[in-house]
């Protein structure tokens, strides 16, 4: 892009009072956010209310006009999603897989660890990591008292594999459910893309997990008939609804496999899902299992579109663009690198989807700018654009890994171990979760090299 | 008839600075009425008298069955031995920290309907009586209502 593009592209962005007054709401809705002085989906509420109270966006732009707006998208597969593991929770199926784990590892707290480290990571690839991760931590803490180890390794090791497996597909984790629906990805698409990247990532994991923990952790040989001697049968509270569960379990997957091919948005087949899995449960009080969807989680998510739909639509998301654009001088190799660890360092710090909403119409802005003659899919899908959309998914999600707070999982499992009566403080998680997550961004980077700029595959 | 003419005097209270173990113990030989040894819950007092929790034989289990159990059914994978092992675990533990803090009290001029009511809306076994300054007078027990009610009924029959 030449100097003069960039001068001209730069006028386009008028710095007036409602650039300011809407760039003010963002970055005050934003600081909060971070300080957690009020909860954030309050904060996304208000922010999102200002910028239309002060007509900054219309209401039908943040409802209707999908480049500005909520997507809907992500909030339909999100409650979607979201319903269908609340009217699966109750059949025991969870804490089947769980304890059906704990066996296999035969009582040996090494293996234990291992299995359920990649026990997690499938599950979060399939369904959101909270939900894994409230489902298995329960069990690990009863299986570590069994066993009388400290459970601390095994939750932290499952909140890291939990991030690392969500990275893996479209639905695993949010910031790719919102990379997806911005860029017209599909599921297909990331595991041809992710899933071989997160294969190898989870395979070197548990190598260092061997290597750190493999001789350490010992138990006496009385202690594993505790373990060995549960019955996970007993698990299943309910064979029939678990039965239809994972029948529309196996429609949803595959209904992801192929909505592609078939046309058809994940929300849609998340979606139908949910209708289905309701209809044949035979409940005539769909309430509790609405009333079970988080929210507040799902009221973020919208209020930060608008947020991120007032400040595209003033030009503050153009001009963030054309300043990386400044940096990278247009190297796609450089920017998916500097998106890549810059997204990792962001997220282990911050909310990653916040993060995300904001990095995606930034990405889009700066492809607009480099590709001005592309429009659409060609524009989303070219080439030289796709290692920056997994680079951005890889950091954005392994980037959770770094600190406490870098991903919910991280905070259940603190929370969790703290209400067991111990206490994994800020750094002590830090010194398992920093090292893997530069280790993993490392493994991250050399992929993201080899296949797109040395392979070209 | 009014809450304060059923009542039972309180004779044993816990401190929150004492232990579970010391809470069992007392509970074990607090008086009971006249002649009886052993209760199922005490108040709680502080060091100026003030009523700040209520410890029951249901907050003592409470306490031992570990949390994670509450998130999810789990109690068909425990194993023999394990109330025991986690009850030790516990036995240092402060009354403060497993009591009940949410004292639900009645006013000593209180009719006995709003006693009775009160104990069925939420399942208490015993409500301590306290006066317009918050002191607690006495302690009346769901036995001591139903006695009262006995004798209402049998007594016109006669």
């Amino acid at each position: 892009m030449s100097q003069e593009a960039v001068a001209e592209a730069t006028q386009q962005v008028v710095m007036n009072g409602t650039f300011w007054t809407a760039t003010a709401i963002f970055l005050l809705a934003y600081a909060i956010i971070v300080s957690e002085k009020i909860h954030k989906t309050i904060v996304a509420i208000v922010g999102a209310a200002l910028m239309l109270v002060l007509k900054i966006l219309e209401q039908r732009e943040a409802f209707h006009v999908e480049e500005l707006g909520v997507d809907w998208n992500v909030i339909f597969l999100l409650i979607s999603m979201m319903t269908i593991i609340n009217l699966m929770r109750p059949t025991g199926f969870f804490e089947y897989i769980a304890i059906k784990s704990a066996k296999w590892g035969k009582g040996e707290p090494f293996r234990i660890m291992a299995i359920f480290a990649v026990v997690t990571a499938v599950l979060s690839a399939l369904l959101d990591n909270v939900t894994t991760v409230l489902l298995l931590a329960p069990v690990t803490l009863l299986i570590a008292d069994a066993l009388e180890v400290d459970p601390i390794p095994y939750l932290i090791t499952e909140a890291l594999a939990s991030n690392i497996g969500g990275t893996a597909t479209l639905i695993g984790d949010p910031p790719n459910i919102m990379i997806a629906s911005k860029a017209k990805l599909n599921f297909i698409d990331f595991i041809i893309h992710l899933t071989p990247a997160i294969i190898v990532i989870m395979v070197i994991f548990l190598i260092v997990l061997k290597f750190v923990f493999g001789k350490r952790l010992q138990v006496k040989p009385e202690l594993k008939k505790r373990v060995l001697e549960m019955n996970e049968r007993e698990a299943i509270k309910d064979p029939v609804m678990l039965k239809k569960s994972l029948f529309v379990l196996g429609i949803v997957i595959l209904g992801f496999v192929f909505h592609g091919m078939l046309g058809y948005e994940p929300a849609t087949v998340a979606l139908f899902g949910a209708g289905l899995l309701l209809l044949l449960s035979g409940t005539h009080d769909p309430h509790h299992y609405l009333a079970e969807v988080e929210w507040p989680t799902i009221f973020f998510f919208m209020g930060l579109f608008i947020i991120i739909g007032g400040v595209v639509k003033v030009g503050l998301i153009k001009w963030m663009s054309m300043k990386v654009l400044a940096i990278t001088h247009g190297n796609m190799f450089a920017t998916s690198m500097l998106v890549m660890w810059f997204s990792a360092f962001a997220s282990a710090f911050v909310d990653n989807i916040p993060y995300v909403a904001t990095m995606n119409p930034l990405i889009i802005d700066m492809a607009q700018q480099l590709w001005p003659h592309l429009k659409g899919v060609e524009l989303l899908h070219n080439p030289a654009l796709m290692p920056l959309w997994w680079s951005l998914a890889l950091g954005a999600c392994l980037g959770g890994n770094g600190t406490a707070i870098g991903a919910s999982a991280n905070v259940i499992v603190v929370g969790m171990a703290e209400r067991a009566g111990k206490r994994i403080t800020f750094l002590r998680f830090m010194l398992y979760g920093m090292p893997i997550m530069i280790l993993t961004v490392i493994l991250s980077m050399i992929y993201v090299w080899l296949r797109y700029y040395v392979l070209k595959v | 008839m009014k809450v304060k003419e059923i009542m039972e005097p309180v004779i044993d209270y816990l401190s929150p600075e004492e232990t579970l173990k010391d809470a069992v113990n007392k509970m074990r030989v607090a008086r009971r009425g006249e002649k009886k040894v052993g209760v199922k819950g005490l108040i709680v007092l502080d060091e100026k008298g003030n009523l700040v929790g209520m410890v029951s034989i249901k907050d003592i289990l409470k306490t031992i069955i570990p949390f994670y159990m509450s998130y999810t059914s789990l109690g068909e994978f425990t194993w023999d031995g394990m109330l025991e092992d986690m009850a030790k675990k516990v036995a240092d533990k402060r009354v403060s920290e497993f009591m009940t803090k949410d004292v639900i009290t009645i006013d000593e001029d209180a009719p006995l309907m709003e006693c009775a009511d009160m104990m069925v809306k939420h399942n208490l076994q015993r409500v301590p009586v306290v006066n317009k300054d918050g002191k607690v007078l006495g302690i009346v027990y769901v036995r001591d209502l139903y006695y009262a009610l006995v004798k209402t009924l049998l007594d016109k029959e006669a």
